[in-house]
């Protein structure tokens, strides 16, 4: 080497400077890199909001010169207090993902586009909403939106148009949680003081994966101060790893168990007899329902064994009021089996007998701030149109409990094959790829005689639409003012643009107004997303640039242990529920099967279950090649099986699967493990991109609504998601 | 001079990978680069079944067997005994990566170096904490001084028992776990 007198070293360089030119302009090495955050004066810090999830965590970003660093969280927010998550770091590089849509697109065949300009867009869509409009009447119009922070815009935008249709993704996620919990306490989404708690249980919910920043933070406190946390679920999720017991249990049982402890409870005399005399009704009326359903009895349901029950029940009345079951989310009290309502109601009944309401370590309503609205004077007030939707959401005879404004997002395909949809407005949501049965998904927005899209990306839905009018991304735009951080106190919080857009992108809010224009509403959105914003603060006695300045600002009121108030018909706590029983349903918890139940004497008949993992969200985030690489590297598609079941089935860990039912077929590859139920497989529930426009993820693994068949759970018209028996086998060599 | 170093409470690891995105994003790392890895550890049978994520990184070793076999000497033990490479006397010839026994050293192959954990020494030195202690949603993290017997690190190893990795190494690591 030296004879030529090159050194190893040199060569090496040499032969890596092609790779390192494509990325000098964001790498330092050690030694520049250890000096730049004194020495660097183009370091910016921009307060924003994140955009990984539902939570909207409060961060810095930071750019060096004019492209975005790193993020760090702020400390008061009270959703994250200063954490992000792996999501929150890696979508700073999405900005830059050369899969982003560039300018407004119109379709011109499958999957092939032509970029237009705005104006031709808003132009084409006038013509065309008016033609709809014209023959099928506005009720032929939707609005389908992951509702957040411009949702009551784009709600305002519809009703202006003439229709009530606005849907959101809930009849795949909650609907069920927030219903149960409304017509028992008055309040669809308690709170929980985790922090000083002393015994707690998660139902089927993971927070550890479905990522809540601040109930992990506040759980890691009470762990400290000796508090016990337990996780019942059919596998061994993320947050089993952090509680200090797992308890498994038979999938879609979780209702049997919530009976025999609340028949426990009564039973045993250990129930807060203060609180149920003072605040409930209709404890009689549980008491009675729930007589049969003895620990014994919930064992041969849900497979707990009666002493794990009869304990748990202790332990919760031991702590109680301090001790709570987890209010949920999608998973076990979500949108997933034909039971799950009652199981709300059953663990809200539950929580009633602990006593916890607005105690101290129990659940709480928490605080809000009211903002404050446009001038009416300035400019019009619109009206809600209709208290029921075109799916029958709201609808006395259909699903009365279902709000409008959420609706039944996996109707619309339905509705638009019978022809009673015509147009839709599809706004950060993916119904293509986060909907059951993808293919008749597809069937039902092809129909559509005009499909508009805001997204920033080519996803399976965007790729379908007629037009895509290209909203900014998060870090390039701004947004109205946000309430979600009141966790314990009152919060505002705001998203403002961290860089300028690369590309010929714009605001939503910029968007609405322009587009209101060509489609004769105009007058309806005569206002700024600044005006909006400012009339929103106004009440509170703080300025924008104050807010922009700080992102997130703490306004005190922050809650506090007191007599609970329920804003139910009784002003009480109802263990039988007035508004159900109005409504001839069932208005104390009962037991109710699950839709489907796997064949025990097929070695091959799996229930399909699924679930987050934390590195990812929704359908959203696998494009992103930092969080895909987390995927890639512990090889996270696999679906897990329980090793006695795949024994039978000569199943090694590692082999290809082949999972198959009446809906799809796919395959995947084997996790076999001790860490889940032997009755069910479990799915990962962020893969299967089938968009070929999202080139890093197209491809990768599968998801569980190819196999899921569309069913609308009758109370609530929910999709009914862990109700799918699949047949799983070892995929030939 | 302080002597640093991280504990980590693996009963508190949920495994979100937020430390490895975090320390990418802090040191300009590409996707399939990273200072910092999460092991799975399954073990039983339920009901006694167990799954523990362990956050894993750089030791940081009193007595770094990767310095010692260096050719260069670019692997240095700063003065706050943070273990570091100077990158333009690495030859990549990636011995210190066969001497490392925890495995925790990677090849920076735009620049056909060796990387790994610097303990976010410009951070610290600035009166912060490295991003993977920030950034955890569960205070997986402890950092601070060793040889300060009242910081919170040194508390932390006093009252928890937490061991480092293969103490019988004799390699004295300055990260230490605490397991149950």
């Amino acid at each position: 080497m030296n004879r030529s007198g090159i050194t190893r070293r040199k060569f090496i360089i040499g032969s890596a400077v092609g790779g390192a030119s494509l990325v000098a302009s964001n790498y330092l090495d050690f030694e520049s890199w250890a000096t730049t955050t004194e020495s660097s004066k183009d370091v910016k810090v921009t307060p924003t909001l994140c955009d990984g999830c539902g939570n909207w965590c409060a961060i810095k970003v930071y750019t060096r010169g004019k492209r975005i660093w790193k993020a760090e969280g702020i400390p008061i927010a009270g959703n994250n207090l200063g954490r992000i998550c792996s999501k929150g770091h890696a979508l700073l590089h999405e900005v830059y993902n050369k899969d982003r849509i560039k300018s407004p697109l119109k379709r011109t065949g499958s999957n092939k586009f032509e970029p237009i300009s705005w104006e031709q867009a808003y132009r084409e869509i006038g013509q065309k909403v008016g033609e709809i409009k014209t023959t099928h009447g506005p009720g032929s119009f939707f609005w389908l939106q992951y509702p957040e922070g411009n949702a009551g815009l784009c709600s305002r935008f519809m009703n202006a148009l003439g229709s009530p249709n606005v849907f959101s993704h809930a009849s795949t996620c909650f609907l069920p949680r927030n219903i149960g919990w409304w017509v028992t306490t008055g309040s669809a989404k308690p709170e929980h003081d985790l922090e000083h708690t002393r015994f707690a249980v998660f139902l089927g919910r993971n927070i550890a994966a479905g990522l809540r920043l601040r109930q992990l933070s506040d759980i890691s406190k009470a762990k400290d101060q000796g508090a016990r946390f337990v996780a019942i679920d059919p596998r061994f999720s993320e947050l089993a790893a952090y509680t200090h017991q797992w308890i498994q249990i038979r999938p879609g049982t979780d209702l049997a168990l919530m009976l025999a402890i609340a028949n426990t409870l009564i039973a045993e005399n250990l129930y807060q007899k203060d609180f149920v005399d003072k605040y409930s009704q209709g404890f009689e009326e549980l008491a009675q329902s729930v007589n049969g359903y003895t620990p014994e009895w919930a064992e041969q349901k849900s497979g707990v064994p009666r002493e794990v029950i009869t304990k748990l029940a202790h332990d919760l009345a031991a702590a109680a009021p301090q001790a709570f079951i987890h209010r949920g989310y999608h998973g076990a009290l979500g949108t997933q089996y034909k039971n799950s309502f009652q199981l709300v109601r059953a663990v809200a009944c539950v929580n009633g007998l602990l006593g916890n309401f607005n105690q101290r370590g129990g659940l709480y309503d928490p605080p809000k701030v009211k903002l404050g609205k446009l001038d009416p004077q300035k400019f019009p007030e619109i009206q809600e149109l209709s208290d029921f939707m075109v799916d029958g959401s709201g609808a006395n005879d259909r699903y009365p409990l279902t709000p409008v404004g959420l609706g039944l997002t996996h109707a619309i395909p339905e509705l638009a094959l019978e022809g009673k949809l015509k147009a839709g407005f599809v706004y950060h949501n993916n119904p293509l790829r986060t909907c059951p049965n993808p293919a008749r998904v597809i069937e039902g927005y092809r129909k559509l005689d005009l499909l508009v899209s805001f997204d920033y990306v080519l996803s399976e839905t965007a790729s379908l639409a007629h037009y895509i009018l290209p909203e900014s991304y998060y870090l390039e735009r701004d947004d109205v003012v946000h309430t979600n951080h009141c966790y314990n106190s009152k919060q505002v919080a705001i998203r403002q643009p961290v860089i300028e857009p690369l590309y010929d992108t714009k605001p939503m809010v910029t968007i609405l107004t322009e587009l209101a224009k060509s489609l004769g509403i105009g007058n309806s959105f005569n206002f700024t997303l600044e005006d909006y914003n400012r009339a929103a603060l106004a009440p509170l006695g703080i300025t924008l640039e104050r807010l922009k300045q700080e992102g997130v600002i703490d306004l005190g009121g922050n809650w506090e242990p007191g007599p609970p108030h329920f804003k139910t018909p009784s002003g009480k706590f109802e263990f039988v529920s007035s508004t159900l029983k109005d409504l001839n349903l069932p208005a104390v918890p009962e037991w109710e099967d699950p839709l489907v139940v796997p064949d025990q004497g097929d070695i091959h008949s799996f229930r399909l279950i699924h679930g987050k993992q934390a590195h990812h969200t929704h359908a959203k985030t696998i494009n992103q090649e930092y969080l895909k690489e987390i995927s890639v590297l512990n090889d996270m598609t696999r679906v897990w099986i329980h090793p006695d079941r795949a024994n039978a089935l000569g199943i090694k860990d590692g082999d290809c699967m082949t999972i198959s039912n009446d809906v799809g077929k796919g395959r995947a590859r084997a996790l076999v493990t001790e860490g889940i139920h032997s009755d069910c497989v479990f799915l990962p529930s962020s893969y299967g991109v089938y968009s070929k426009k999202l080139h890093t993820a197209f491809g990768y693994g599968i998801s569980y609504n190819d196999f899921l068949p569309t069913y609308f759970e009758p109370v609530l018209g929910h999709c009914m998601s862990n109700e799918i028996i699949v047949r799983v086998e070892k995929t030939p060599a | 001079m302080p002597r640093y170093g991280i504990a980590i409470d693996t009963t508190k690891c949920i495994g979100c990978h937020s430390c490895r995105v975090a320390c990418q994003n802090q040191n300009s790392l590409e996707s399939n680069e990273t200072f910092n890895w999460i092991k799975h550890l399954d073990r039983g049978r339920y009901p006694s079944y167990n799954k523990q994520f362990i956050p894993l990184q750089c030791n940081h070793c009193e007595n770094a067997p990767c310095q010692r076999v260096c050719p260069t000497g670019a692997t240095y033990t700063s003065n706050e005994g943070v273990v570091l490479v100077n990158s333009k006397t690495c030859v990549g010839c990636k011995y210190c990566m066969e001497a490392c026994p925890y495995k925790m050293r990677i090849i920076d192959h735009r620049r056909g170096i060796v990387e790994k954990c610097r303990l976010c020494i410009e951070l610290v030195r600035e009166g912060g904490v490295p991003a993977c202690v920030t950034t955890c949603p569960t205070q997986v993290r402890v950092f601070g001084d060793l040889d300060d017997p009242n910081s919170a690190i040194s508390r932390f190893i006093a009252s928890t028992g937490a061991q480092p990795l293969r103490p019988d190494l004799g390699t004295l690591p300055k990260i230490f776990y605490k397991r149950s």
